[in-house]
């Protein structure tokens, strides 16, 4: 039962550092697999967070949780991408607008600023910070993914990233949402998932290629 | 008696690098399912080379026959800082890993100047693929271990170690991990190992440090070798040193020193694994990509730094 | 020649506090008078000669009164002022002393290469008048360190910049030269006039533009006067040191100047811009706010790295070497800002500690980058030519030559045993003290200060492998380098003079460390001596022990050696056209900084109208710094345009210069109207 319980603790102040290594990592991946298999990796550190949270606090909701959380994005979504690109027959690479350096001083820069920012709010309230600076860190993340990758597959990777941070807040803040809520949540997540998936084939197969960086009619 | 094991420790480093090459060696071999050269290979190697001649171009001067020596006794230096067996170093004094940083320079300073006097294309190509990326390593090797140092407080490796000794092994710190993945970015560059430089290569335009000693043979050539591997075995200590002391003798009794020892041994079959791993597992990495390899290395390098002052608040 | 000092026997001397006086004296007036008379008047051989020796003897009696007042705290004092129209005043204090020994310490190398140099070089006549001007420069830069009253300070700033630009015009005449001497001038007298606005903003304060007036009144300063003498004096130093992007200048002028008085140039006048730079900001301002040590950082940190990136790209020595000096002057900001930031927030030690690492740096950069210059000049009076393409394998020809300048290489990238690693080795511990502060932007700007300092040290290494590399090893590239001949023995003096200083330096780095830190102490009081300073004075006596140990033992074993050509892949022969040169040398750090470089590219094929079978292909690189054209050019467009709208005030109608007068008449009468 000991080892358990330090197991935990040492999972839960720990698990921000590997969210940050995973933040580093995602923004100098070049090829979509490797970004969704850090994904995947960001997913299952994040799950096992969950439930040192859920043993600590002694929620039974949050195993739930939890397991949703590894079952759908640990496996089934990345499970999702890999088909998708297998069967988009695109080439693997990420195309990104910055060079890997550029992109992790982003990052480096993007970590300092959410420290900077859950500093500053933290301190009133009592909640651990450096989780709400990961989480805050993988939304920027998120963002910054969607903003600089010209395949339309790494702008749904980056909207994963992102309700990755989202979720992270939630279980910060309020030690997990409502369980009916975070199931909706994840049907949400699995809707777009597929209806992205829907799109990119009709983007493929309208101009048979995926760089958003040339879709320039939406104006008006 | 505590002179007596610092000079142990150097004599450790600088005797058994090339038994630590041989060991790369051979799990490279075995997990690449091949027999593998003997680990005792590299000492048969040095002293065939040391019996041989020294071959000189004529136009060469007295900086092409110095270089290796001067590039050897750099390294030797380099080898009295980095504690092994006891949180201790023979040179170690304030500050010093500034000074260890620059000794490797300057070994690999007299080094591209040696292959320059080759008068070969090769030399040349290969002195200046080296200035590429030692200079952009300096930065995050340098970075890295001032991380290191302000989390503990002290500016020499010695005490460093000994911080390290009083912290829990499972308080993994942002700054601690930050700076391992650096530095163990600056180190595959450094010692030209994979996917910065591959060590066995034969195809002249893709050498970096090999191309370097192309013209070199005989003694002269045993002693660069010699230099790159203590290289490579006193990063891999410090490495060790720096992040996982735990088990160094406190007092200095035969046994606590052999126990020391024997888990030295083991963490440095860990770390050489590890790189036979990377080494058999990585694909070299085209020329112009290291600059981004080693932007990581910078990243994360700054990043590990400005986190020790998160982390203090 | 002591004052007051004490020996070790503990008895005390007071001999009279004029000797040292009447070695000032002497080394002003030997300097100043006597040297330029004997070699104006004297037309004969011995004369020069004697002048000469006058020269020598006076930096070196220079050499011994700054040592003095450095290591034995004595002082002096000359006042001239009954015979100037301004109070003319000169005084050696400790950091009078310390840049006055750097002046004479150059001084004395570069004067014995300059006798062969010069001889070989111009002809008679024109040799006295250098060497007149040569002696007139010592003697401004020594008038600009121990000036104690702002006319002194400001009448040899003036002398240097005429001097200098003398010296120039007087090794050719050119447009070309003309033109870049004209920009020296420009910039030059810029600078001056903003440090000639930062005394004269004290004036009010301090009623006298003595120095002392000055620290005394500088205490009752407002704040808005004290960031705008700040302000000026940091441009108008910065302009003659040469901080990005005021340092137009020195690429133009230091190559196109003899290479003695490059070496000067160089190694001596930018640093009398430091010191200028820190007798305001240290001396008289006392520090101030933190935001002006941020600045200070910010352009060490831009002109380290940028004046190295240039240099990289360089393939003529001598520019080369002048974008050094950007790098180095940089290099001393970094520490210089780092000394204020400290300052600003009470930290006094380590303000000291990089007070003391930026002053090394400055003087260990005069010692090496002067035996730079000098290998410079001994290379083109051997090969006339300073063009890295057609060098090569000079070290066998020169071999005395080619030590000393890799004595001076190994110095400028800071690596150990030579000086020049332990001013950086200072920097970077001054450094690393960021996080003893409780400001969370300082300690998070000084250590990663240790990263950009890092990258320029790499870079200059570099760098410096390929100007050793190309210039003196390998084969030569050329028939002149091939046929190139040892330096005279005055040239290969001096240069050994000023190597042996580097490794002493280097090797036994207390004996500047002392007195600097008591230096430190004066100008920050309260601070301690850091230890730091002593205990790596400790350590690297024992690293060149075990260097020279192997290097020793690895010479004393025998080995037989072959002589064998250079492996070529099984080719006949390897011509000297197939090694590496400095351009290609350098690619690969040009093409990942290339942002920063923005060539011109030309390729031409000839013949034009068959693009597949070129009888010849040529191919141009120009490189213009991006600073004349984003920010010179705009400005001075902004002048220009500003004089044509001045100039339609001047119709040339009398009646309206009349209508002139009278409007101003009226606005005076209006003014004292409504001004109650």
């Amino acid at each position: 039962m000991g080892l358990v319980e330090i197991a935990t603790g040492k999972v839960l102040s720990s698990f921000s550092v590997f969210l940050f290594l995973t933040v580093l990592l995602l923004v100098v991946a070049r090829r979509i697999s490797t970004s969704v298999l850090l994904f995947s990796v960001q997913s299952a550190i994040i799950a096992a967070g969950v439930f040192a949270t859920g043993f600590q606090e002694r929620l039974a909701e949050a195993y739930v949780v939890g397991a949703l959380v590894l079952l759908i994005k640990v496996i089934v979504i990345p499970r999702a991408f890999f088909s998708l690109v297998e069967r988009l027959k695109t080439s693997r690479d990420v195309k990104a607008w910055t060079t890997p350096t550029q992109s992790v001083f982003i990052a480096a820069a993007m970590i300092y600023l959410s420290y900077a920012a859950v500093h500053s709010y933290g301190q009133a309230v009592n909640v651990p910070e450096d989780s709400l600076a990961a989480a805050v860190a993988l939304i920027l993340t998120g963002a910054f993914l969607m903003v600089s990758r010209k395949k339309a597959l790494m702008q749904m990777l980056g909207l994963l990233v992102l309700e990755n941070g989202i979720f992270l807040a939630a279980l910060t803040t309020t030690f997990g949402m409502p369980l009916v809520i975070e199931i909706g949540i994840f049907f949400d997540i699995l809707i777009g998932l597929l209806l992205m998936g829907i799109f990119t084939f009709r983007i493929r197969e309208t101009f048979d290629h995926l760089d958003v960086s040339k879709l320039r009619r939406l104006r008006g | 008696m505590k002179m007596a094991i610092n000079v142990l420790q150097a004599l450790i480093l600088i005797l058994g690098a090339p038994l630590a090459r041989g060991v790369i060696g051979k799990l490279k071999a075995w997990i690449q399912r091949r027999q593998g050269a003997s680990i005792w290979r590299p000492y048969a190697d040095l002293a065939k080379l040391f019996r041989k001649e020294d071959l000189v171009p004529p136009s060469a001067s007295w900086v092409f026959r110095c270089a290796p020596i001067v590039l050897l006794g750099a390294t030797i230096a380099v080898a009295a800082f980095v504690p092994v067996v006891q949180p201790s170093a023979l040179l170690a004094s304030w500050g010093d890993f500034f000074l260890l940083v620059y000794l490797l320079a300057l070994g690999r300073f007299f080094l591209s100047l040696g292959a320059l006097d080759g008068g070969s294309a090769f030399g040349g190509m290969g002195a200046s693929r080296e200035a590429l990326v030692s200079t952009l390593a300096e930065a995050p090797f340098l970075l890295g271990l001032v991380a290191v140092s302000i989390l503990a407080a002290h500016a020499d490796i010695a005490g460093m170690v000994t911080w390290t000794l009083h912290q829990n092994f499972f308080n993994v710190s942002a700054v601690h991990i930050l700076a391992f993945t650096s530095l163990a970015m600056v180190v595959l560059a450094e010692t030209g190992r994979m996917p910065v430089d591959n060590p066995t290569t034969h195809l002249e335009l893709t050498m970096i440090h090999e191309g370097m000693v192309l013209e070199y043979s005989g003694p002269s050539l045993a002693l660069i070798e010699w230099a790159s591997a203590i290289k490579l075995h006193a990063l891999l200590a410090l490495l060790i040193a720096l992040f996982g002391p735990w088990g160094m003798a406190s007092s200095g009794s035969v046994e606590a020193i052999g126990l020391a020892l024997l888990l030295y041994c083991t963490k440095a079959a860990v770390l050489m694994l590890l790189l036979a791993v990377i080494e058999s597992g990585v694909a070299k990495l085209r020329m112009y990509l290291v600059p981004d390899f080693l932007g990581v290395a910078s990243a994360v390098s700054a990043l590990a730094v400005i986190f020790t002052m998160l982390v203090k608040r | 020649m002591y004052q007051g000092g004490k020996k070790a026997g503990g008895e005390e001397f007071t001999v009279q506090l004029v000797s040292i006086d009447r070695a000032f004296i002497f080394l002003l007036a030997a300097l100043g008078l006597f040297a330029p008379i004997l070699l104006l008047a004297g037309r004969t051989k011995r004369a020069r000669g004697l002048a000469i020796a006058l020269i020598v003897a006076a930096n070196v009696v220079g050499c011994s009164v700054a040592a003095l007042c450095f290591w034995r705290e004595s002082h002096s004092l000359l006042d001239f002022s009954r015979i100037t129209p301004f109070s003319f005043v000169l005084e050696i204090d400790k950091l009078s002393a310390l840049f006055l020994l750097l002046i004479c310490t150059v001084g004395v190398p570069v004067a014995i290469f300059a006798v062969s140099y010069f001889n070989r070089h111009y002809p008679e006549e024109r040799r006295n008048w250098m060497w007149t001007f040569f002696s007139l420069f010592l003697l401004s830069m020594v008038v600009v360190v121990t000036a104690s009253t702002g006319f002194a300070f400001l009448a040899g700033w003036e002398l240097m910049t005429l001097l200098s630009a003398g010296l120039i015009l007087m090794e050719g005449d050119s447009v070309e030269r003309r033109h870049n001497v004209f920009i020296y001038l420009l910039m030059m007298h810029a600078g001056a006039a903003a440090v000639v606005a930062g005394f004269f903003l004290f004036l009010p304060y301090s009623h006298t533009l003595d120095f002392l007036a000055i620290r005394t009144a500088s205490a009752g300063l407002p704040a808005g006067i004290r960031t705008a003498i700040f302000l000026l004096a940091f441009m108008g130093f910065g302009t003659k040191a040469g901080i990005i992007p005021l340092h137009l200048w020195l690429p133009r002028a230091h190559p196109i100047a003899p290479s003695p008085v490059s070496a000067l140039m160089s190694g001596v006048m930018l640093k009398t811009a430091v010191y200028g730079f820190v007798r305001f900001a240290f001396d008289f301002l006392a520090g101030g706010p933190s935001w002006f040590g941020y600045l200070v950082l910010l352009a060490g940190a831009v002109s380290g790295l940028l004046g190295v990136l240039y240099a990289i790209a360089e393939h003529d020595l001598k520019r080369l070497l002048a974008y050094h000096s950007v790098e180095n002057i940089g290099i001393i900001y970094l520490g210089l800002g780092t000394s204020l930031l400290f300052a600003s927030h009470q930290a006094p030690l380590w303000a000291s500690l990089a007070l003391i690492a930026a002053l090394l740096h400055t003087f260990n950069h005069a010692l090496f980058k002067s035996l730079l210059f000098l290998g410079a000049g001994a290379i083109s009076n051997a090969t006339h030519t300073i063009d890295l393409e057609e060098l090569g394998g000079l070290q066998q020809r020169m071999p005395i030559t080619g030590t000393t300048f890799l004595i001076g290489c190994c110095s400028i990238v800071g690596l150990p045993l030579f000086n020049g690693f332990i001013s950086e080795w200072l920097t970077f511990r001054s450094f690393l003290a960021g996080f003893v502060l409780t400001n969370s932007k300082a300690q998070i700007v000084l250590p990663l200060m240790v990263g950009v300092l890092a990258l320029i040290g790499g870079l200059a290494a570099a760098c410096f492998v390929k100007v050793f590399g190309v210039a003196f090893l390998g084969r030569p590239r050329s028939a002149e380098a091939e046929h190139a001949v040892e330096a005279p023995v005055s040239m290969r003096a001096g240069m050994t003079i000023l190597a042996a200083a580097c490794l002493l330096i280097g090797i036994l780095p207390g004996l500047l460390l002392h007195p600097l830190a008591s230096l430190g102490q004066a100008l920050f009081p309260g601070a301690g001596v850091p230890e730091e300073t002593l205990i790596i004075a400790r350590v690297i006596p024992w690293i060149a022990a075990i260097i020279l140990g192997v290097v020793v033992t690895t010479v004393l074993l025998k080995r037989t050696q072959r002589m064998v050509p250079t492996w070529g892949c099984g080719l006949p022969q390897l011509t000297s056209r197939m090694q590496y040169t400095s351009t290609v040398f350098s690619k690969p750090i040009r093409f990942v900084f290339s942002a920063v470089y923005r060539p011109d590219r030309k390729i031409e094929r000839l013949p034009a109208g068959q693009p597949y079978f070129p009888t010849s292909i040529s191919y141009s690189s120009v490189r213009t710094t991006s600073y004349e054209k984003a920010l010179y050019r705009p400005f001075v467009d902004l002048i220009v345009s500003a004089a044509h709208q001045l100039r339609r005030l001047q119709t040339g109608n009398i009646q309206v210069y009349l209508l002139y007068i009278f409007l101003t008449l009226v606005a005076l009468l209006a003014f004292l109207r409504f001004q109650k």
